[in-house]
């Protein structure tokens, strides 16, 4: 519709009239809104949030109130002074720093101490589970924290209300003198409960404890073991221990008693068996089988060797095996869904083994006999299962229940032993509050900073 | 340990904070025992090694979730992985954007690569031979202002009898090129060096002093600050120390804000890092 100039000129006028209107009803609210903050005295942030709120805050190329929060700890941290006389272009500072490049700064022959507290501290408070067995003859579930450097047993009943912050466990071993760090693995003997302890790295010692250990207690007995062991598995008949070691890709395997120095019985390792970063290691007696999981980092070549990456992949070797010996049958490839799978176990009375599947947050159950590119049977995974960084796993045979620790949210989660699919779990163990998802630093060797976001960059 | 991944924290973050970003999978193809991480400020990247496959990885600046790195170094060529050092490597990297080189401690070696190479690539230079005085090197940082390197031994058990060093090379060094400087000795308090950094406009080494490898709780940890034309037994200029006030147990990385005039520090027994205010070094 075409408008005459007298028309627009009315128009214009009446928006004029209306924005001046517009103007003094918004200068009369933020008024009253900085009245009001200043008649009240000491308020409270939130009712400075409201206040500016209610003031319409927007763009008005003036200072304005946008939040309000608490000045941090400060140790030492202060502005420097400046001298009257610094130079304070840019330029200037730059030119400065280039001519000291050039310079040799004088030294005294002692170093300055600095005494001095961080101003901040980026660490996670609670435990972060690596790996979860049971106590055959209690049913106690014992959890490794790979975070505090613990082991906290729980009831298998325990479950922890949606409210709760946090279930205590019936007993911790932990501190010092046990010797746990960095501790992955864990089994328990099914007739005398001793606890049987791995260590990743650091201090490249299994340490093994009475049934009952609790506290600060140093190890009943330890084993020098091969830097870099991960996953642990017992042959009860022949009393031979299991141990996957990332660092060579291989399964060392001892006597169940070894301890001090004692050397491996025997090994399997070398470029036939197709170890790639071991992880999880279980035994399937009845048909004499040992079953691994495998990142996918590996070695090729002879003399000199060199790095490869393939797909992860579950291997699996005759008992008898040693030396360098090419696995009976390999599952791998897409259809398996595998991603940096951890820990492993086998059910016998199923004929099927689980697989604690951490970067895919899943469960994945696959037939003893599978090989090749197959899709696992069964997997639980979804939103209403609660897993997170699912890093051990196990049946509880007697109650017919599947365990998980999940090490990226704090908590064990119990399913049915068929479960299958995006199920909630029957009871969750929770060691931190609800809705805590864990930081998962783990040793951390390095730290980098983004300049350009501000972020800081810890790599485990 | 368990759980490979690279957490990303906002600079402020404190306890229980959670990672704005997390890279971590399959695809991403980090293993766990990575032992350094760079961000390369010029080109937005940050560059890994995954010690296990004996690869460099360089990945977005941005990178999240289960991304897959945009470059890998790795294969028959590049000569990654010196059969004589300890639990194998590469463990560490640094990136020198002025110049566009990538450099690795491998043992008794250096190896330099072009920044933009991807695959089975030959490394551009190599320092190696008995005048480098290198033997078990693991650590390295890159100065391209004062055009220097400085490389260090990272694993020292209980018991033995030789100290690391920190040795100081051209930037440009190659072959069986001596050392411009040797800081070692008693007064450096030097047992083993974890991660390096340098901060090129006043030619400061930063070192990172984690104490011996097989100790939980060693004696003798600090952060400690040389220059980059330090030689000898000599003391480091300033040094931050695991006292009951730094709360130190382990640290094993260092990393610079020099806008903030900040250090943090990734202590391995406290699973944490520490931030501290350091504006005598800036």
């Amino acid at each position: 519709m075409a408008l005459s100039a007298t028309q627009g000129e009315r128009m214009i006028r009446n928006f004029n009239l209306q924005a001046k209107r517009f103007g003094v009803l918004t200068g009369s609210l933020l008024g009253g809104a900085a009245l009001y903050v200043l008649l009240m005295g000491n308020v409270a942030a939130p009712e400075l949030a409201d206040a500016s709120k209610a003031a319409l805050r927007s763009a008005s190329g003036a200072p304005q109130l946008v939040a309000v929060a608490p000045l941090q700890a400060m140790d030492g941290e202060m502005c420097e002074w400046m001298p009257a006389s610094a130079e304070s272009s840019l330029l200037a500072a730059l030119q400065q720093d280039r001519a000291q490049s050039g310079a040799v700064p004088a030294r005294s022959t002692a170093s300055v101490a600095i005494e001095r507290e961080p101003v901040r501290q980026i660490r996670d408070t609670y435990p972060t589970f690596s790996a979860i067995a049971q106590d055959a003859r209690t049913g106690d579930i014992f959890m490794q924290d790979e975070n505090l450097f613990g082991i906290r047993v729980f009831d298998r009943l325990d479950n922890t209300p949606p409210n709760a912050a946090f279930t205590e466990p019936k007993r911790y071993l932990g501190g010092h003198n046990t010797k746990l760090e960095f501790n992955c693995g864990l089994y328990i003997d099914p007739k005398t409960g001793d606890i049987y302890s791995v260590n990743n790295d650091t201090t490249d010692t299994l340490v093994i404890f009475e049934a009952n250990a609790k506290g600060d207690v140093p190890p009943d007995r330890e084993l020098r073991t091969p830097h870099g062991t991960y996953g642990i598995a017992v042959d009860e008949g022949k009393q031979e221990m299991y141990l996957t070691v990332e660092h060579t890709n291989a399964i060392a395997v001892f006597n169940k008693y070894a301890q001090g120095t004692d050397k491996a019985l025997r090994e399997i390792r070398g470029l036939s068996t197709h170890l790639a970063d071991p992880h999880g290691v279980s035994l399937d007696i009845k048909n004499q089988l040992i079953l691994v999981t495998n990142h996918g980092n590996t070695l090729e070549g002879q003399n000199p060797t060199y790095g490869k990456f393939i797909p992860p992949a579950i291997t699996v070797y005759p008992m008898s095996a040693k030396g360098d010996i090419a696995p009976l049958r390999t599952i791998a490839g897409a259809k398996t869904m595998l991603n940096w799978p951890a820990h492993i176990w086998v059910d016998e009375g199923r004929g099927e083994f689980y697989v604690a599947n951490d970067a895919d947050h899943s469960i994945l159950v696959f037939g003893i006999e599978d090989q090749g590119d197959v899709a696992p049977r069964r997997m639980i995974r979804g939103a209403n299962t609660q897993l997170r960084n699912p890093m051990g796993v196990f049946v509880d045979l007697q109650n017919d229940e599947l365990w998980v620790s999940n090490m990226g949210n704090h908590r064990a989660t119990v399913y049915p032993r068929t479960a299958n699919g995006n199920v909630a779990p029957k009871r969750v163990i929770r060691s931190a509050p609800q809705g805590k998802i864990a930081q998962a630093i783990g040793n951390p060797g390095a730290v980098g900073y983004d300049s350009k976001r501000e972020q800081v960059l810890v790599p485990n | 340990m368990a759980h490979p991944q690279i957490a990303v924290f906002a600079r402020l973050a404190t306890e229980n904070s959670q990672p704005v970003r997390l890279l971590s999978g399959q695809k991403t193809r980090l293993s766990r025992t990575m032992h350094d991480v760079r961000y390369d400020e010029v080109n937005d990247e940050m560059l890994v090694t995954n010690p296990f496959a004996r690869a460099i990885m360089v990945f977005r600046g941005g990178a999240d979730g289960e991304e897959a790195p945009i470059r890998i170094i790795q294969g028959s060529n590049t000569m990654l992985g010196d059969p004589t050092r300890y639990a194998g490597g590469p463990d560490r990297v640094a990136v020198d954007a002025v110049h566009d080189e990538i450099f690795v401690p491998d043992g008794s070696r250096v190896l330099v690569f072009d920044r933009k190479a991807n695959g089975n690539v030959a490394p551009i230079r190599v320092l190696e031979g008995p005048d480098t005085r290198m033997d078990n090197e693991g650590t390295l940082a890159v100065d391209p202002l004062n055009n220097v390197i400085a490389v260090a031994q990272d694993t020292v058990t209980a018991g033995s009898a030789k100290m690391a060093h920190i040795l100081i090379f051209d930037r440009t060094a190659k072959g069986n090129a001596k050392p411009r400087g040797e800081i070692a000795g008693p007064k450096t308090e030097i047992i083993r060096i974890n991660q390096l950094q340098m901060h090129p406009p006043k030619g400061w080494i930063v070192a990172a002093q984690p104490g011996f490898i097989d100790v939980q709780k060693p004696e003798g940890v600090f952060i400690g600050v040389w220059h980059v034309s330090d030689n000898g037994d000599v003391p480091p200029r300033w040094k931050i120390g695991g006292t009951a006030k730094s709360v130190m147990l382990k640290p094993r990385g260092v990393v610079l804000n020099p806008k903030h005039k900040e250090i943090m520090v990734a202590d391995m027994r406290l699973n944490s890092v520490l931030t501290f205010y350091f504006p005598e070094i800036f």
